[in-house]
């Protein structure tokens, strides 16, 4: 049960804070440990084999998504880019370098980027950055800063930490108060949530839901991409228990923490165990989708107009309801509801 | 149908995010589901039970749903018979499974179960709400371990009243919801009579099992008997 009368002072670090979850409150997570341990395999193993390779300074391989949340299965999706310092010509031979080397290891077979080209491509940093707001700021430039704060890992190369923290720079370097979440990352953040949900619709407009990505598009709007989203929103909103000088260290540690573990920091500091158990047990189940090969072939062979027929998409959106309205108590129902209801609407 | 938000003096009610009421306590529209729904939907559009807690109430509430109706809430639960029994439990189960795929819970009271195995194919479906001093089983989170056990994707409705009539200090409330937290999925909300009859949630009650209903934030809570004015 919850600890009540618990320090409010929040979570300094908030890694580690799913297992602390899971133990207080005696749920198994059986598929998120086994997706972490799976992660920490394969980030091993493909660290080593880049480790012996030659790249050239400036440069990072980079992968995304589940890889950085800690949630990978043998049947993820492998979203990666050689993320380059500055800019560079489109013949430059140490990109082109990169690029082999990523191809090598990453992104074989099923397990190729999305085919909109916003990874399984090389960038620079200063587009990210340069281009915040306005139209220069597309939809692409928009996702891969996003994803670069949010949910990033490097493999190889030197430039992934210089590029993270200048791209939380941009956002926290001027206009910045004292004890407010800070409104420009903040509305950016919330930009990006309402995107993916609006291009969401955008990518079906002419298939009226035949399209063979419907269901698994939806299906990670319902779970992983709300996990994205709320797992930003709680460390900028709890920016307010910190001076502007503080700020910075204090989202660095929050935002390269697992989301799942943001949360159950955010969950325990709330004194909203219970409902975080909950969210976490939901979260597992979906992990355990994501680890069954025949769940995600039935998946992928579901329509827009078959979905409702099938168990699995049933379970799938009682998941993302469980999910839901456990992290939406701790935003409306807890000590963070001071916060959300100043700053989350307007 | 004039679906509406609750209306409600009670903080504790009135900030909670879902909401709803069993058609349970309307015994004077009692099988006119349409009318049942229409009430319920008047004192909260959010969520609902719709109560076939008497057999013969089952087949009309099954054709009712059948015919596809137009619902505005968020959440629909339907509380499985558990008097005026004649269908055997494999007859019962087999009609609880005709219910639509977009029902959230089927509630069972556990005390009805003989063969616990029997109900494994309604699944995450199925939920079993503790039960009141009066039942022989399903009381307390020891008498309730068996029947997870047996049913490991069943969930826990947490009738908060019954936990009190098992133990007005709230102790063994909090063992069950400490011990099943991972299974709640909705909570039953009222005050009980010297009957152990459900009648609405007085302010005493409000007061004890506000420190338990912490623990049940993101749940819907179903009220069953009218909201206190």
């Amino acid at each position: 049960m919850d600890s009540r009368g618990a320090s409010a002072a929040v979570i300094e670090d908030p890694r580690g804070q799913c297992e602390q979850l899971a133990e207080r409150t005696g749920i198994a997570l059986p598929h998120i440990t086994a997706a972490r341990e799976h992660t920490r395999e394969r980030v091993a193993e493909l660290r080593d084999a880049l480790d012996h390779e030659t790249l050239a300074g400036g440069m990072s391989i980079c992968v995304f998504g589940s890889w950085a949340r800690d949630e990978l299965t043998p049947h993820s999706d492998d979203d990666w880019a050689v993320l380059a310092a500055q800019p560079f010509a489109a013949e430059d031979q140490d990109v082109a370098t990169a690029m082999d080397l990523a191809e090598e290891h990453l992104g074989a077979g099923d397990r190729a980027p999305g085919s909109q080209s916003v990874f399984g491509v090389p960038f620079d940093l200063p587009g990210l950055v340069d281009n915040v707001g306005l139209n220069a700021d597309t939809n692409t430039n928009l996702t891969r800063r996003m994803l670069l704060l949010l949910e990033s890992r490097e493999l190889a190369g030197t430039v992934h930490d210089e590029a993270w923290r200048a791209v939380l720079e941009r956002y926290l370097n001027y206009g910045v108060k004292d004890f407010r979440p800070p409104r420009f990352l903040l509305n950016d953040l919330t930009r990006y949530w309402r995107t993916i949900c609006v291009d969401f619709e955008g990518k079906h407009s002419d298939t009226r839901g035949d399209d063979p990505k419907w269901v698994s598009r939806n299906a990670k709007l319902r779970t992983s991409r709300k996990l994205l989203f709320a797992g930003g929103l709680v460390p900028i909103l709890l920016c307010h228990l910190h001076d502007r000088d503080a700020m910075p260290e204090f989202l660095a540690t929050w935002l390269k923490a697992p989301p799942l573990d943001r949360l159950a920091a955010a969950f325990l500091w709330a004194e909203a165990e219970s409902e975080g158990a909950r969210a976490l047990s939901a979260y597992d189940r979906w992990l355990a989708i994501q680890f069954n090969a025949a769940a995600r072939t039935e998946l992928k062979a579901l329509r827009h107009d078959t979905r409702r027929e099938s168990p699995l998409f049933e379970e799938i959106m009682e998941i993302g309801r469980q999910f839901e309205r456990a992290v939406l108590a701790l935003l409306f129902n807890t000590r963070l509801a001071a916060l959300s209801q100043q700053y989350v609407v307007f | 149908m004039v679906p509406a938000l609750l209306t409600t003096r009670s903080p504790l009610l009135g900030r909670h995010a879902t909401i709803g009421c069993s058609t349970g306590y309307m015994h004077d529209d009692r099988e006119n589901w349409p009318r049942l729904i229409a009430t319920a939907a008047a004192v909260s559009s959010l969520a609902v039970e719709l109560s076939a807690v008497s057999e013969p109430e089952l087949p009309g509430l099954l054709d009712y749903l059948q015919s596809a109706p137009q619902l505005p809430f968020r959440y629909v639960s339907v509380h499985a018979p558990s008097k005026a029994r004649e269908l055997d439990e494999k007859q019962l189960v087999a009609t609880l499974e005709r219910l639509p795929r977009w029902i959230d819970a089927i509630v069972v009271h556990p005390d009805t179960i003989g063969d616990p195995g029997l109900y494994r194919p309604l699944g995450r479906l199925l939920v079993l709400e503790n039960m009141d001093s009066r039942k022989p089983g399903g009381r307390t989170a020891d008498e309730l371990d068996a029947f997870f056990a047996a049913l490991p994707d069943a969930g826990l409705c947490f009738d908060i009243a019954h936990a009190k009539s098992v133990d007005q200090t709230m102790v063994e409330g909090e063992a069950i919801l400490r011990r099943f937290a991972d299974r709640l999925r909705h909570v039953h909300l009222s005050s009980l009579d010297e009957d152990c009859h459900h009648v609405s949630l007085s302010s005493q009650d409000e007061e004890l099992f506000a420190p338990l209903l912490e623990n049940c934030r993101d749940v819907p809570w179903i009220l069953e008997a009218p909201p206190p004015q």
